[in-house]
Formats: C-alpha cells, sequence, structure tokens
C-alpha cells in the first residue's frame, strides 16, 4: 500500500511553470550585477540626461549593435518628407552685417561668399559675418548659413570658417571620453585661465570605443592609430589639418594631437571614395539616415571649416563642406546630443552663442565640465579680438 | 550516493527549487560568457524578466478572480438552501 507522502510526491510542478521559474531565476541573476554597473554608471559625475547616458552606457558595454539599429530603424520611420513650403529667411548668425563680409576694405584674405543652391537666395544666405561683436577687420571665426539641398528647401546648414593664422586648436578631453587611463585629462571644459582667448568650441567627434579608431593626445599614443582614418591633427608648430592617416600606428615626433574618425569624406576637393555604408564606418547609423551630423575640413589655405545640420547624410553633409570650400574634410559627431558649435562674442567666454538655434546643447555646454572631448579654438598668443 | 525519494511535498519543492536556481545561475553565467557585454545581458533580461513577471501577475490576478467568483456562487448557494 503507498505511503500518503509517495502518493503526494507525484504532484510535481509542471514542466513550463519550472521552465518559466528557471527563465524568472536567470534573468534576475543577469540582472544584478548589471544593475550595479548601470547604477554605479549613473552615479558618476555628466551633464547629460539620464536617457541619453543610459544609452551610452549600452553601447559602452557590447550594446552598440543594438542601439545603431534602434536608431536606425526610428530615424528611417522619422525621415522628414521632400518638399515643402519654402522658407522666407533664415536664422540670423553671426554679429555682423551681410556688408562686412568678404570683400570689405580689407587686404587681408576673406573666404568667398558660399554660393546658394536654391535660388532665389534669401537675404544674407551663404554670406559670411563675423561671429564676435568686438572682431576687427579680421575676425578669426566667420559664420554663414545656406539651404543646403534642393530637394529639401527647409533644411538649413550653418557653417563656420576658423582663420588658422590667428588661431590654435586645442584638444580637449572630457569627463569620459577618451576613456581612462589618460594622463593630464584636465577640467573637461574651456579652462578658465584660458577662456579670455577662446573664440570658438565645437565637438570632437565619435567615441573611441564606437569610432574603431586612434588618439595621440599631447604627443602620446592613446589608442594605436590607424592608417586611412580620416584624422584632425595639430602639429607641434600649431599647425592643424585635416588628413587621411599614413604614418603607422604610433605619435610621429611632429605631432601634438590627432584625433580620427571614420573614412574621409572629402579628399583632394572632392567626394570621398567610401561615402556608402561599409566595415569602414564601424557600427553607427546608416550614412544615408538623415539625421543631425557635423563635419571639420580645412579650405586650400588650411583654414578650418565646421558644418552642421540636422536631416543629413554623410553625402549631403559632405556637399555642404564642398560647397563651403574645404577640400580635404571628417565627419564629426551625429545626432542631437552631441553636434554643438559655439562661438563667444565677447572676450572671456561671454555672450556664447550656437551657430544654430536648432542645435540642443545649450551654448554654455563646454563652460561646465562635458562627458565628451571637444575643440577648443584659442586666438593664438599676440593676436586681438 | 543517491538522494532519498520518499520525502514529503516540502522537501520535494525545497529540492525542486534548488535545482532551478543552480539551473539559473548556470544559464546567466553562459550568458554573461557569451554576450559582447553586459549592457547586451541587460538588454535581453529586463524584457524577459518584465513579460514574466506580468504573466505570473495575471495568471495570479485570474485565479484570484476564478476564486472570489467560486467563492461568492458558494455563499449564494448557502444562503438559498437556508432560506425559510
Amino acid at each position: 500500500m503507498p505511503s500518503a507522502r509517495s502518493g503526494r510526491r507525484h504532484q510535481s510542478i509542471p514542466f513550463w511553470r519550472r521552465a518559466r521559474r528557471i527563465l524568472l531565476l536567470a534573468a534576475i541573476a543577469c540582472l544584478i550585477p548589471a544593475g550595479i554597473s548601470y547604477v554605479q554608471a549613473m552615479g558618476e559625475k555628466h551633464n547629460v540626461g539620464l536617457g541619453v547616458r543610459s544609452v551610452e552606457w549600452l553601447r559602452q558595454n557590447g550594446g552598440n549593435s543594438i542601439v545603431s539599429q534602434i536608431e536606425n530603424w526610428y530615424y528611417t520611420l522619422t525621415a522628414p518628407a521632400k518638399g515643402g513650403s519654402p522658407l522666407r529667411s533664415l536664422p540670423q548668425v553671426g554679429v555682423g552685417s551681410a556688408g562686412e563680409g568678404p570683400g570689405s576694405r580689407t587686404r587681408d584674405y576673406r573666404p568667398p561668399n558660399v554660393k546658394p543652391l536654391i535660388q532665389p537666395a534669401l537675404p544674407g544666405e551663404g554670406v559670411w559675418k563675423k561671429a564676435a561683436s568686438h572682431a576687427g577687420p579680421r575676425p578669426p571665426v566667420l559664420l554663414t548659413t545656406f539651404r543646403s539641398d534642393p530637394e529639401y528647401p527647409k533644411f538649413v546648414a550653418g557653417v563656420a570658417w576658423i582663420d588658422s593664422s590667428r588661431t590654435r586648436l586645442a584638444y580637449v578631453p572630457g569627463l569620459a571620453e577618451p576613456p581612462a587611463p589618460l594622463a593630464h585629462r584636465g577640467p573637461a571644459e574651456v579652462p578658465e585661465a584660458k577662456r579670455k582667448r577662446v573664440v570658438a568650441t565645437f565637438n570632437g567627434g565619435f567615441p573611441l570605443e564606437t569610432s574603431n579608431a586612434g588618439l595621440i593626445y599631447r604627443g602620446k599614443v592613446k589608442e594605436a592609430m590607424v592608417n586611412g582614418v580620416a584624422t584632425v591633427v595639430e602639429y607641434r608648430d600649431g599647425r592643424v589639418d585635416v588628413v587621411p592617416w599614413h604614418q603607422g600606428p604610433g605619435a610621429p615626433a611632429n605631432v601634438w594631437f590627432a584625433k580620427q574618425n571614420l573614412p574621409p569624406i572629402i579628399e583632394g576637393g572632392q567626394l570621398g571614395a567610401k561615402l556608402s555604408d561599409g566595415p569602414e564606418w564601424g557600427e553607427t547609423v546608416n550614412n544615408a539616415v538623415r539625421v543631425w551630423r557635423s563635419g571639420l575640413g580645412v579650405d586650400n589655405r588650411g583654414n578650418l571649416l565646421y558644418a552642421a545640420a540636422d536631416f543629413q547624410t554623410v553625402e549631403s553633409l559632405a556637399r555642404i563642406l564642398q560647397r563651403a570650400g574645404a577640400v580635404r574634410a571628417l565627419e564629426l559627431d551625429i545626432n542631437e546630443d552631441w553636434t554643438s558649435f559655439i562661438s563667444y562674442r565677447h572676450p572671456g567666454a561671454g555672450e556664447p552663442a550656437n551657430l544654430l538655434p536648432e542645435m540642443l546643447r545649450p551654448p554654455e555646454r563646454y563652460l561646465t565640465p562635458d562627458e565628451r572631448d571637444f575643440f577648443a579654438v584659442y586666438l593664438r598668443p599676440g593676436q586681438r579680438w | 550516493m543517491r538522494l532519498p525519494r520518499d520525502i514529503g511535498p516540502g522537501a520535494a519543492a525545497r529540492r525542486a527549487l534548488l535545482a532551478d536556481v543552480l539551473i539559473a545561475l548556470g544559464i546567466a553565467l553562459l550568458a554573461f560568457l557569451l554576450a559582447a557585454g553586459i549592457g547586451i545581458v541587460i538588454f535581453v533580461a529586463l524584457p524577459t524578466l518584465l513579460v514574466l513577471l506580468a504573466w505570473i501577475a495575471t495568471e495570479a490576478a485570474v485565479r484570484g478572480v476564478r476564486r472570489r467568483r467560486l467563492s461568492s456562487a458558494f455563499k449564494t448557494g448557502t444562503r438559498e438552501s437556508h432560506a425559510p
């Protein structure tokens, strides 16, 4: 005769219920260490919202491909329609009037105005304006806007021209980018001592984790350089250039800093040969997806050109820079959270202003410690506003 | 050495729970070893947890509603049978 115990033994938990319990326990076991890592990351000092920081944490912890894929879906679903009502005016940039642009009474070089793509041109379209109110006859930074795509006449690109003979470019590490360890990280903002000379600041390109490229900081290799990748380089003599890198993984003796980001988008004045998606672009939003994009180039005199606009593909960004006069260029950051160009209208980092009013981050972005690395443009010693 | 087979339901339940916990830890360890990073693990584990919790909560709610209905039907039946 079976005992009461053995009779009850057969009333075991159904298989599916046990499988569910195992899955639940496994999920909890996975979430404990992941949660600790996430909470620690969120507790660190940062100046972006929780959502952005969470996405960045996911990217830094193996989720880059997932984030990029979701972004691709999102931006494809929210892609803008072609056409639309034409604009009647452009956003106001700079402080000088249109008449103070190139061709004024000075023998100093001024870049030619950007020829508008869409006719009739809007007032001030493509005309360079001074970024600072006290800038003399040789303003170190000029700004302009123009409609960059006839198929999308509502889109406005912002472009800045930076006189390399009067300014010096500095690479400023952020709080989290480049990642530790890094000697001489600095304050992750425009240093107080240098603010009287700062004329502009702008975003510094993809994080090393996602760019799969190199970085030389203060003459030392932080991340091995990669041949063929577009590189912003400052030499020890203060000269700045944007070049495809061909000097191997180490730091040449004459290089002070070099930041790499993706393949070149303009070479020899022509659009880059690799503007379509490919493995050399890494895990990022597809190149044909329209999103905030920014880029940096040099004109044929070695002056810097920065461009940014919403709803751009890699190719349309390259065309903006090419139209503005860039002969070599690279793409910097994409997405509204990372794209910033800020000019300072008064000495002492006074009255900071975004290049385009639609730029999401505040103009004071680089006057407080920032997550990401960035570039600061200072007047050279002896140069006056 | 074999585990005793003739055990009470409480002991059997505890034994099953221990086995499930060990299997779950093994799955978690495997996930951490195979995934590209901790971000991927959380990306999969969090929705899994939420779905399972929602499932369990729904099941419990349905069970509770059924029990209440049965209980009220039983009470109603009792009252009717004792009605004068």
